[in-house]
């Protein structure tokens, strides 16, 4: 993969004294390693193994071979899951982090009611997936909610935005932004670390605020930057809590909202088909593997370590 | 964020209040060397008053979902859908009441449990995580890309597809209905994403901190106590609140897990306020939903002040 | 220490991978484990049952029946000593996933409630256990009603009690429309339609006549049994005609050309909010077709007295199409290990007075006629209607439909995808018929 490539960068700057750090990473890496081998291993043993099975979760698994991944590609439902989720991700995700980049710009430095204001902002995204989130959605994007209520008073007439298969993935998409609080308090922790010494040379230097930010904030961020693309690219890939509870549980209307995801746990946990949901997991996972692999690659151009 | 009426660098943000806000002199902890001319201070008043309008009316419509859930708590269950308003036309408080005692046992015993199991995760996170990113970031070792890659595959797998051989993997180690299942996996390093967090953060640690008490021979281990983990508080303070917020949100694998009533969790003991089939009792979750918000809240509050004790405060040249 | 290091790696990375293996295996045998003790089936019970013993009974649900419900086992514990009874409880989402799970794992509960729509499933893999071979009296209980639990002649549920599909009408919304109600004797599916349209008419904005129908498949049942049709065979194959579902759907478009229901997206999102954010529930509407058991929840929302009418077309067509459906059943598992406690305990729930008392009818009228009549004096006015318009039905109803086939759990969902598509006009009612047919088939077919 070409993590590779990405880790490969640190090696250069290794000095030979620190070679053979063996024991040590063995040491560090002792409790990930035997929950590694112990809990995550074999699970996902387990789960590739019945990608290759007809298994119902009542009786035992039969072998079917590649059965379950030629299916996938002339199951309708699947392809337009597909598409649903590459839309989805690919809206939601750049939204998202805009907004938690900006206001953890703007929240960060000195300011008054600071704390107030950066734990409102994360409120929503405690309330996670919590079943009363379908009921708030509709109080906004309902045919009566607050979006048609504001748009009345510019005699505009709305509609029920949730409940229509055109604009329903729209206003999930809303609720994946409205929770950008995640990665603003990463970004938060990260604008926090870049050493004060560099800002004190730019400014002797005399950088306006803007060159400051753009040759010392973002550059020092760019790690963080990364990280945070990388890991809502996933979660947004695997994104499920929110589409199940504000469609209902079925992705709809129309499909409209059927994500990758919650198509999986309809097929394994619905339709009891857990062999053709294990399949769907791996290839989920080579997605989001090759997406991954992509990013690190680009990462070389535009991260910047600090070692 | 451009704005050059707030200072860039004020030494702590919380504790030195910015001088557009003061009105008095500039705060003497302002190392910044540049002069600020006095014909500048209205339009940073100004300015900063918009920006304060402009945080509040944002912060409205983030809330406003929250705070129609904080209305509907106070309403009547039989209201809750036909009075859809903001404001409640009378105040009762029979949900708390009632959602508190709904249950076998009182929402308290579910808070319990949660909070029990937050704390055995919060340990595991951040005691298991920090030690292998500690070996990503600093330690070269044979196959590591390798296993790097391995760490990130770890998480990119749904959960639902894995739940029914972990089931089977804990039940043959009789942990279910305990809270094994939840605790012992985040001791063992198996939430990768924290581990990425943190190689990420201590990459940004100026390698010349470790090699400078490398000469003084101090060992990794050293190292990791002594130089990292105090300069990674704002990692460390993210991957707590996470590792809060997410355990005690988490419904899916606490609702596998634990079978016995007395063993659940607040999201499990939430879910059993509503019946699709049936009657649901929409004013005892939204009240036990706000209740079950004030520890995260709570604890947001108080964490994301390590948010701001970084390297930046620590004074570390 | 750096090319002894190595080799240490390599020796530890090599156990680690066997280590990873073994672990797999062990899973997997888990999983084969748990099926193998499933295999038995439920014809040879334990030869001797030692109690003291612990059985797990497992329901869905909410608050208010987990209550109820953790009060009849107190009771069941009191007369019977020796055998404790652990509840399982959670929503109905939760509740199958969980019990899918436990089932894989060979950790299946003891007393399982199940639904129509699964209990073929779960039955066909040998999880469920033939009750008549157990010590259950099921002679208070209705032949008819009893076949609703019955496949291929093993008794695999026993049904809770009785719901039917009906139509529930605010009379407070028809007076203020200045229309008059319906006879529910004798209208038909054309009345319907008028009624509603006249209802939306004459109440004026922000009120319609009728929320949609289409998103259950029980109303297609209704209408295919009038017409002599049915739903499912007992075969387990698709009994009604293309034709039919058309003109099912086709009731829907009438509704919304006419103003009698809201356009498609407010229809859609009443339909997701549940009997209490619907149009009943929040007295926006005349009418709605609901399960009779969910009359309390409308009527409590809605603050009005609500009625109950047969739905349309009940003398319109070759018979009536109505009928009891049970509500859920109780099954005991094919590897309990306590068959004969497990057995006492649906015996109980089922037939103790003292159950039914606490329980009235949360789970459906009580299919035991004997504690039925026990507790209709102590209904609340709503249970009581319910009851009255139960038993007003009796005489009237043919027959109970077979239970659906293996695979029927996916119906909910592919209704609501076709019907919606109808609502949008992304199809027509002709072409939603076939791709209905389409998709029943093949999830009826594996």
């Amino acid at each position: 993969m070409s993590v590779i490539q990405e880790l490969s960068r640190s090696k250069q700057s290794v000095s030979p004294r620190r070679k053979g750090d063996g024991r040590w990473a063995l040491f560090f890496l002792a409790p990930w390693f035997v929950g590694l081998v112990l809990i995550t291993a074999g699970p996902m043993g387990a789960s590739l193994y019945l990608s290759f099975t007809d298994y119902d979760l009542l009786s035992a698994p039969q072998w079917i071979g590649a059965e379950n991944f030629t299916r996938m590609f002339e199951d309708p439902r699947f392809l337009n899951s597909l598409g649903v989720t590459f839309m989805y991700v690919f809206v939601s995700v750049p939204l998202q982090l805009a907004a938690a980049l900006g206001l953890a710009l703007l929240l960060d430095r000195g300011m008054r009611g600071l704390a107030l204001y950066r734990s409102v902002y994360y409120l929503p995204s405690l309330l996670g997936g919590s079943v009363a989130i379908a009921i708030l959605w509709r109080q906004i994007f309902g045919a009566d909610g607050l979006v048609n209520q504001v748009l009345a008073l510019f005699g505009v007439q709305g509609q029920g935005w949730v409940s229509h298969p055109d604009y329903a993935l729209g206003t999930l998409m809303a609720l994946n932004v409205w929770t950008f609080g995640a990665p603003m308090v990463i970004f938060l922790a990260g604008l926090r670390q870049i050493p004060q010494m560099y800002y004190e040379a730019a400014a002797i230097d005399g950088a306006s605020k803007f060159r400051q930010f753009r040759s010392v904030t973002l550059p020092l961020l760019t790690p963080i930057i990364f990280f945070n693309l990388v890991l809502q690219l996933i979660e947004a890939f695997q994104s499920f809590t929110r589409a199940f509870v504000v469609s209902g549980g079925n992705g709809g209307p129309s499909d409209s909202t059927l994500l990758y995801t919650l198509y999986l746990y309809l097929k394994g946990f619905g339709s009891l088909d857990m062999g053709y949901a294990s399949a769907m997991a791996w290839f989920l996972l080579l997605i989001i593997g090759g997406m991954t692999a992509v990013n690190f690659l680009a990462s070389k151009y535009w991260v910047f370590y600090d070692d | 964020m451009t704005d050059a009426s707030t200072p860039t660098q004020t030494a702590t943000a919380t504790a030195v209040p910015p001088p557009s806000d003061g009105g008095g002199p500039s705060g003497t902890e302002d190392r910044r060397p540049t002069t600020r001319p006095r014909g500048r201070h209205l339009r940073a008043k100004v300015g900063s008053l918009l920006k304060h309008a402009g945080l509040i009316a944002f912060g409205f419509v983030m809330l406003y979902p929250l705070l129609w859930m904080l209305a509907s708590s106070f309403k009547p269950n039989a209201l809750i859908f036909r009075e859809p308003g903001l404001i409640p036309t009378d105040i009762d408080l029979s949900n708390y009441t009632d959602g508190w005692n709904a249950l076998l046992h009182p929402f308290s015993h579910y808070l319990i449990n949660s909070a029990i199991v937050v704390l055995g995760s919060l340990l595991g996170n951040l005691l298991s995580c920090s030690l292998a990113a500690y070996a990503f970031a600093r330690l070269e070792f044979k196959g590591k890309r390798l296993w790097f890659a391995v760490m990130l595959m770890s998480i990119m797998l749904p959960i639902h597809v894995v739940i029914v051989p972990q089931y089977v993997l804990f039940s043959q180690l009789e942990w279910i209905n305990t809270f094994l299942p939840l605790i012992v996996p985040k001791l063992l390093a198996t939430d990768a994403f924290f581990i990425f967090l943190m190689v990420q953060f201590f990459r940004g640690i100026p390698r010349e901190l470790d090699e400078a008490a490398t000469l003084d021979g101090a060992n990794h281990l050293r190292i990791y106590l002594q130089i990292m983990l105090p300069l990674s508080m704002p990692a460390l303070a993210t991957t707590a609140i996470f590792t809060f917020i997410w355990t005690w949100n988490d419904f899916f694998s606490q609702l596998i897990f634990l079978t016995r009533p007395e063993m659940y969790t607040v999201p499990i003991a939430l879910r059993t306020f509503v019946d699709s089939t049936g009657e649901s009792s929409w004013g005892s979750l939204f009240a036990m939903s706000i209740v079950s918000l004030i520890p995260v809240f709570i604890a947001f509050l108080f964490g994301q002040k390590y948010l701001v004790k970084g390297i930046a405060t620590t004074g570390i040249k | 220490m750096s090319t002894n290091g190595l080799r240490t790696r390599r020796g530890k990375r090599l156990a680690a991978s066997a280590a990873g293996i073994a672990a797999v295996a062990l899973t997997l045998a888990g999983c084969g484990g748990g099926d193998s003790g499933i295999g038995g089936g439920g014809d040879e019970p334990a030869a001797a049952e030692e109690c003291p013993c612990e059985i797990r009974f497992a329901w869905w649900g909410s608050d208010t029946r987990h209550e109820s419900t953790e009060q009849i086992i107190e009771a069941f514990e009191a007369e019977n000593p020796d055998i404790t009874v652990v509840p399982d409880f959670t929503d109905w989402d939760g509740y199958w996933d969980k019990l899918a799970t436990s089932v894989a794992a060979g950790d299946t509960p003891d007393v399982i409630t199940q639904e129509e729509r699964y209990i073929s499933d779960y039955s066909t893999k040998n999880v469920l256990a033939d009750l008549s071979q157990l010590d259950i009296d099921t002679s208070k209980v209705d032949d008819s009603v009893l076949a609703g639990g019955q496949i291929e002649g093993a008794q695999y549920g026993i049904p809770t009690g009785i719901n039917a599909y009906a139509m529930v009408a605010d009379p407070e919304i028809f007076a203020d429309a200045g229309v008059d109600m319906p006879d529910d004797t004798t209208w038909t599916w054309e009345d319907y339609v008028t009624t509603a349209n006249a209802v939306s008419e004459g109440a004026g904005e922000g009120v319609w006549g009728t929320q949609d129908y289409g998103f259950n498949e029980a109303g297609l049942n209704v209408m295919a049994r009038q017409r002599g049709e049915t739903l499912f065979t007992p075969e387990g194959e698709l009994g009604v005609s293309e034709q039919t579902v058309a003109d099912f759907f086709q009731v829907s478009l009438d509704l919304m050309e006419g103003g009698g229901q809201p356009d498609a997206a407010r229809t859609v999102e009443y339909q997701a909010a549940g009997p209490e954010g619907g149009l009943l529930g929040t007295n926006q509407g005349a009418m709605g077709v609901w399960w009779t058991n969910q009359l309390g929840a409308l009527t409590d929302s809605s603050g009005h007295e609500l009625e109950l009418l047969r739905l349309p077309g009940e003398t319109e067509g070759e018979r009536t199409g109505m009928y009891y459906k049970p509500a859920m059943f109780y099954s005991v598992s094919a590897d309990t290990e306590y068959p004969e406690s497990s057995a006492k305990f649906v015996d109980f729930l089922l037939n103790s007075q003292e159950a039914a008392d606490i329980m009235l009818t949360d789970r459906g009228l009580p299919a035991n006629t004997e504690v039925r009549e026990g507790i209709l004096g102590e209904l609340s006015p709503t249970d009581q209607k319910m009851a009255d318009f139960m038993a007003d039905l009796e005489d009237e109803i043919v027959d109970t439909p077979p239970v659906p086939p293996h695979g029927s759990a996916e119906i909910a969902d592919i209704m609501e995808r076709v019907n919606t598509d109808v609502l949008f006009e992304r199809i027509t009612p002709d072409e939603a018929a076939t791709q209905f047919m389409d998709e029943f088939n093949a999830a009826i077919a594996d």
